[in-house]
């Protein structure tokens, strides 16, 4: 028999949830709804049911490979109940030790960093996350952690010397003290695979990529997830039912980032977190859009498959990941397939993904030597905010004139697309300033953006011609570096 | 005065314990009440059937227009809104039917079996749709000083400018809810997310058709409020009142994130015209102005806003011959309502337009500008709607901050870099601000207080105020401490509500502290009179010699006679005397800002009770491709008077000054010709976040500035410092203007986000 329930740590117990005939909870309720359904978790805020706020921040301590805690700060407003299976859920009532504070709580206190103090306990649960982490933190680090939480009264100064104050110097705390308690129940818990069923809805939780192509070809349609930051909308905003679910998250073949001299391997699971901070060296383009990806909160859960196959008209991985001339490995029963990226995504949020196939990998080829790679993204804010346009390039340049250029733009159409009379244009040209501007026009001929709530066409397409300029001024930055 | 306090509630913030009303633990049969919206802008309302709603399983009521027992009215001044939509269809968003059911799915499911005839009609949008067809909300109101028209003739150079600004969402963190608990004898309570009790208490009560005796509305904290929760909590909580009366149990309304924004008014935008007069030197000798406000539907606070823009038209500066006018617009858009400023930021944006022209014509610094333009001690310090400036403290703050922030140097390396910078550019700012506290509208400045003293000699406090976050109750606390001489552990300031403190305003205006601190120090000042009375006369008799009242003295939870050991009681012994001598331990307090009075008619008169002054110098660099610029240092130096609480105060200040860049920079609303709003969610609304603060950032306060006649000669704070957000937008308009080489002045509005700016940029290369 399939395993029907979900088992977690919660307040230092284990609280099992079944589904079974007379279970009220949906395989969707989120872990938001759920912990506002308990009477000693109200503190864990709703303020915009979308991963856009923070203020829903919950701490969940996973058991890694070599079964240690690592501890990771996550909206708990977009993460379904089966998802929090095997794991160890933290909120901020379960931070202090009767009247003595954690750190992080403490400084937030003596330095003032709350004012209406909604939006605090997901400030408090990002810090204790980072605070977690081991290492020292940055000024950077801290800023990077907390950009997915807003504050609408403080102006963040405070909050960032309350947060400079508390990991100056990490130290133990009672969650150290625990964790050998910790691993042994989590390790305790059952991972079979999982099917969670109530009249109106099925979901599956499969551990192997092989259970997981099975279930895909028998139910064609069924929804896939993995970090659920896109698809939970669909339950938060939408207010949709999802009837049939195939959840990946558990299935850890894909979550695997193998490098080897051709290129790397990147499982689809794998959390677009995880891959900013091990790609950083390599291929710095895809690191510098993952900065500003969504929030942290976020890319510890988003994954680069689900922002694949989102396909996106924006979808902030897309121009960089074209740029480094990606392939998608694809895989059914049947058997699997390469692509290239740029051929995967056909049209406004369409795929060649055959209703029996899940994405496997993404390839990336390795850099090649002389050649340029970068991406630019322009939003209203830095952080926690889509692109209004974004563009990435590859380039090479001999003599000082264009050898070949590949220019991918976001946000400029209905899904991300070459800008082939530019580069039309630009080919064989000399790299100027000069050419760039004169190739502006060109934009004109590639694309038609739309008007929007983030841009009109007009800037839109002002935005265009003017990264190319940048990305002139940035390859010169670039030279002068080498 | 101990001014190191922290938040009172703090410790309970950090460990999710502080209770929010969407946090409370409801009765079993508690119900969850849903509002049906309309999906038009503009329409009539034909017909509709709500039976199939109602007859959906786990449905208790499903109410529209007609099941109101009271007046179907919940204009909050003027009675021009509908509670639930009877005929005509004014936004969207706008309620049409209610729904409490076992669940929010419940009342989903129901809402969309409801069936409705609309009769769509063509909706005005914008302020100059409205301008075009003549949709004013009032008449235009004017006022006043000397002969503008010939003073602007008389000029030696004049400017005239059109300028626009946007609107603004709260965006506070809470969204807007309501829980109403039936009572017997038909009574209701009502714990509300409202910075306005009574009048939620009183509008209750008119749809309810009972007493407002009858009516509780109880408040202990808002997540946040900023002005949205002025009026806008009112709605939910009548809703949730009229779903609880119908089905006698507690019903709760909390609004989505989305609904929320969709619903609730925002800041107005304005459309500002302007002709300023000025000397070759740059003295401003005229100024016009005309302020055009989109107030949505109704007028809500409005005129009162308009009112505040009016009277801050002239920000710091001495402006002779002056007209000031101003027309509320009406469209179908939710309400434009109270946001932090009130108007403020709309009126002082058009002359800092003004000045930043006068600088760039003149090809002089705007800095110089203004200080040759600010109101002095002795001879140009009469406002326009006459008011004479006290205790102006514009010089000192110069002089200050030009010297702490090194004005002048960094101005000059500002444009020693963009001389050999192509494609980053810099911008340097200084802007000040004077800032009127007190309601505009006289009557309003008014508080009460109760405070009770327990025989174990611990304090409870009652007053009107709301604690949004700003920290008014840890402030009260603070006044109590230090009247009583009692620790801050044995005082409670509990939530507010009308049952214990009757006909209070709103908390809003900056007021809060200067109301209700003054209205708690009344109630302390009877008590202290009653107990050192008292106590004068027992030592009196017990030490055989006189003992005078005023030598009586409250400190350390003692009372005593100084230097004399044996005149010295615990404050809880000497409580305990008074109880037995059956000396009344209660005392109500109450105050009422004096000398105010304002002539609606001449539009002058001394509205404010005193100015907040304060500077802000910014230094921003701008990515000319990108339009993406980081504020690499701001300086404040702001006016609190002798500040009761100097880290809250600060926390003030630095909020403000955020949520006014937000304003400035990246939040922007558009709707489309339907009136459909594009950025209903934080997905595509954006406020600032960590990372767009300054990289630098230097709050202080103007030292040894004791405010007259205030509590513990403090200042208001609340307000004032959002509009240091100014030096910001200046300082990026500036470096816009760089690539042009200051030749042109820029088009740019508020606010400059990343696309206006590459826009205004590409324009100037184009001239």
């Amino acid at each position: 028999m399939q395993r029907n329930y979900i088992e977690f740590l919660l307040d230092e117990s284990l609280h099992k949830i079944s589904w079974d005939s007379n279970q009220k909870l949906k395989p969707t309720t989120t872990l938001l709804q759920y912990l506002r359904s308990l009477p000693n978790h109200k503190g864990t805020k709703e303020g915009c049911a979308e991963g856009d706020c923070g203020a829903c921040t919950v701490v969940v301590a996973t058991l890694n490979n070599q079964n240690q805690l690592s501890y990771k700060a996550v909206n708990s407003c977009l993460i379904f109940l089966p998802q929090i299976h095997g794991k160890q859920i933290i909120t901020v009532e379960n931070l202090s030790q009767g009247q003595r504070l954690h750190p992080v709580q403490l400084s937030m206190v003596s330095m003032d960093a709350s004012q209406c103090g909604f939006c605090t306990p997901g400030f408090i649960m990002s810090l204790f996350a980072l605070y977690k982490e081991p290492g020292t933190s940055t000024d950077k680090d801290i800023q990077y952690a907390l950009a997915g939480n807003l504050c609408r009264c403080t102006g963040y100064q405070s909050i960032l010397n309350a947060a400079r104050v508390a990991l100056k110097n990490k130290g133990r705390d009672k969650f150290s003290e625990k964790e050998a308690e910790t691993i042994e129940l989590l390790k305790q818990i059952n991972r079979e695979p999982a099917l969670f069923s109530t009249e109106q809805q099925h979901y599956f939780q499969p551990t192997h990529c092989s259970d997981a192509l099975e279930l895909k070809q028998k139910y064609s349609n069924a929804l896939l997830i993995s970090g659920n930051s896109d698809i939970g909308l669909k339950v938060t905003k939408k207010n949709e039912l999802l009837p049939l679910i195939i959840d990946l998250s558990e299935i850890q073949e894909l979550n695997k980032i193998i490098a080897l001299p051709q290129g790397v391997y990147i499982g689809s699971n794998t959390s677009l977190n995880q891959i900013k901070n091990e790609l950083k060296e390599s291929y710095p383009a895809l690191h510098k859009i993952l900065a500003v990806f969504g929030s942290k909160q976020i890319r510890e859960v988003a994954t680069l498959g689900g922002n694949i196959s989102s396909a996106s008209p924006i979808g902030d991985t897309l121009p960089v990941l074209m740029a480094y001339n990606a392939q998608v490995i694809l895989r059914s029963v049947s058997g699997k397939r390469n692509l290239m990226l740029s051929d995967f995504i056909t049209s406004y949020r369409k795929t060649q993904l055959r209703p029996d196939e899940i994405i496997e990998q993404v390839f990336i080829p390795k850099p090649e030597e002389n050649r340029f790679y970068d991406v630019e993204k322009i939003s209203k804010r830095t952080d926690l905010d889509i692109s209004t346009v974004s563009a990435a390039l590859q380039l090479k340049i001999e003599n000082k004139q264009i050898k070949s250029i590949q220019l991918y733009f976001g946000g400029m159409a209905s899904y991300t697309q070459t800008a082939n009379h530019t580069q039309d244009f630009l080919k064989g040209k000399p790299w100027t300033i000069d050419t760039l501007t004169q190739a502006g026009a060109y934009l004109e001929k590639d694309f038609a953006p739309i008007s929007d709530a983030r841009a009109q066409a007009e800037g839109r397409m002002l935005f265009a011609k003017n990264l190319l300029l940048k990305f002139w001024q940035n390859h010169q930055k670039n030279q002068h570096h080498d | 005065m101990t001014k190191k306090v922290v938040h009172e509630s703090s410790s309970m913030h950090v460990t999710g314990k502080a209770q929010y009303i969407d946090d409370m633990l409801l009765p079993e049969n508690a119900l969850t009440g849903y509002v049906v919206t309309s999906q038009i802008a503009h329409g009539r309302l034909m017909g509709f059937n709500l039976d199939e709603a109602k007859n959906t399983p786990g449905v208790h009521a499903v109410l529209c227009y007609r099941d109101i027992p009271g007046t179907n009215q919940m204009g909050a001044i003027a009675h021009d809104e509908t509670t639930l939509v009877e005929h005509t269809i004014q936004f969207i968003g706008q309620a049409l039917f209610l729904i409490a059911a076992v669940d929010e799915e419940t009342a989903k499911l129901a809402a969309s079996k409801i069936t409705t005839e609309i009769e769509e009609l063509e909706p005005v949008v914008t302020i100059e749709q409205a301008m075009e067809k003549g949709l004013q909300l009032n008449p235009p109101v004017v006022m006043q000083r000397g002969d503008c028209e010939s003073a602007l003739a008389q000029s030696q150079q004049v400017i005239e400018a059109t300028i626009t600004s946007g609107a603004q969402e709260h965006w506070y963190l809470e969204t807007q809810v309501a829980v109403a608990q039936p009572l017997e004898l038909n009574d209701m309570k009502v714990y509300s997310s409202t910075q306005h009790p009574t009048e939620t208490q009183a509008l209750i009560a008119e749809a309810l058709y009972i007493g407002r005796h009858q009516v509780e509305v109880e408040t202990r904290r808002l997540g946040g409020a900023f002005g949205g929760k002025e009026t806008q909590a009112n709605m939910v909580a009548i809703w949730a009142s009229l779903l609880a009366q119908a089905t006698q149990r507690t019903v709760k309304i909390r609004l989505f994130r989305d609904d929320d924004q969709q619903m609730t008014g925002k800041r107005h935008p304005f459309l500002t015209k302007f002709k300023v007069g000025f000397t070759k030197e740059g003295k401003i000798t005229a100024y016009r102005v005309s302020f055009n406000a989109n107030a949505g539907y109704s007028t809500d606070l409005s005129m009162a806003i308009l009112a505040r823009a009016r009277t801050h038209a002239e920000n710091a500066y001495f402006i002779p011959d002056i007209y000031i006018e101003s027309t509320a617009w009406r469209t179908n858009l939710p309400s434009n309502t109270a946001f932090r400023g009130f108007g403020g930021p709309q009126g002082i944006h058009a002359i800092e337009e003004a000045i930043e022209r006068i600088a760039q014509f003149l090809g002089k610094d705007a800095a110089e500008i203004r200080y040759l333009n600010f109101y002095q001690k002795e001879i140009n310090n009469t406002t326009p709607y006459g008011e004479l400036i006290e205790n102006n403290h514009l010089e000192t703050i110069w002089n200050k901050i030009t010297k702490t922030s090194d004005y002048t140097k960094r101005k000059s390396q500002v444009d020693a870099f963009n001389q050999t910078s192509q494609f980053v550019k810099r911008g340097i700012s200084l802007t000040p601000v004077k800032f009127g506290i007190s309601f505009n509208t006289p009557f309003l400045n008014q508080a009460g207080a109760l405070v009770n003293i327990y025989t174990d000699g611990s304090v409870v406090v009652h007053h009107g105020g709301i604690e949004m976050g700003q920290g008014l109750y840890t402030k009260m606390a603070q006044v109590v401490s230090e009247e009583l001489g009692v620790p801050f552990d044995k005082i409670r300031v509990v939530a507010t509500s009308t049952q214990n403190i009757p006909n209070t305003s709103a908390t809003a205006a900056s007021s809060g502290t200067d109301l209700n601190g003054m209205a708690v120090k009344n109630a302390t000042d009877q008590l202290k009179d009653r107990i050192s009375k008292f106590l004068a006369t027992y030592w009196t008799n017990e030490s055989k010699h006189t003992i005078n009242q005023e030598d009586i003295l409250f400190e350390n939870n003692d009372v005593l006679v100084a230097n004399q050991p044996e005149l010295q009681l615990s404050f809880t012994e000497t409580v305990n005397l008074l109880y037995q001598n059956r000396i009344n331990l209660s005392a109500r307090g109450f105050y009422s800002t004096p000398n105010l009075y304002f002539d609606k008619a001449t539009q002058q008169g001394r509205p404010f009770h005193y100015f907040v002054f304060g500077m802000a110098v910014s230094e921003v660099e701008l990515d000319v491709l990108t339009g993406k610029h980081r504020i690499l240092q701001t300086d404040i130096l702001h006016d609190t008077g002798l500040s009761i609480n100097e880290n809250l105060d600060i926390g003030q200040i630095e909020g403000a000054f955020i949520q006014g860049l937000g304003w400035c920079t990246t939040e922007e609303i558009k709707w489309d010709n339907k009136g459909r709003m594009l950025n209903h969610s934080p997905d595509t609304y954006k406020i600032p976040g960590i990372r767009d603060i300054p990289e630098i950032f230097r709050v202080s306060l103007l030292d040894n500035a004791p405010n007259p006649n205030t509590i513990k000669q403090s200042k208001a704070v609340g307000e004032p410092p959002f509009i240091h957000a100014f030096s910001v937008f200046f300082a990026i308009k500036y470096a816009v203007a760089a690539v042009k080489n200051h030749k042109v002045y820029p088009e740019l509005n508020i606010p400059a986000t990343h696309e206006k700016i590459v826009m205004a940029i590409e324009k100037l290369k184009q001239e």
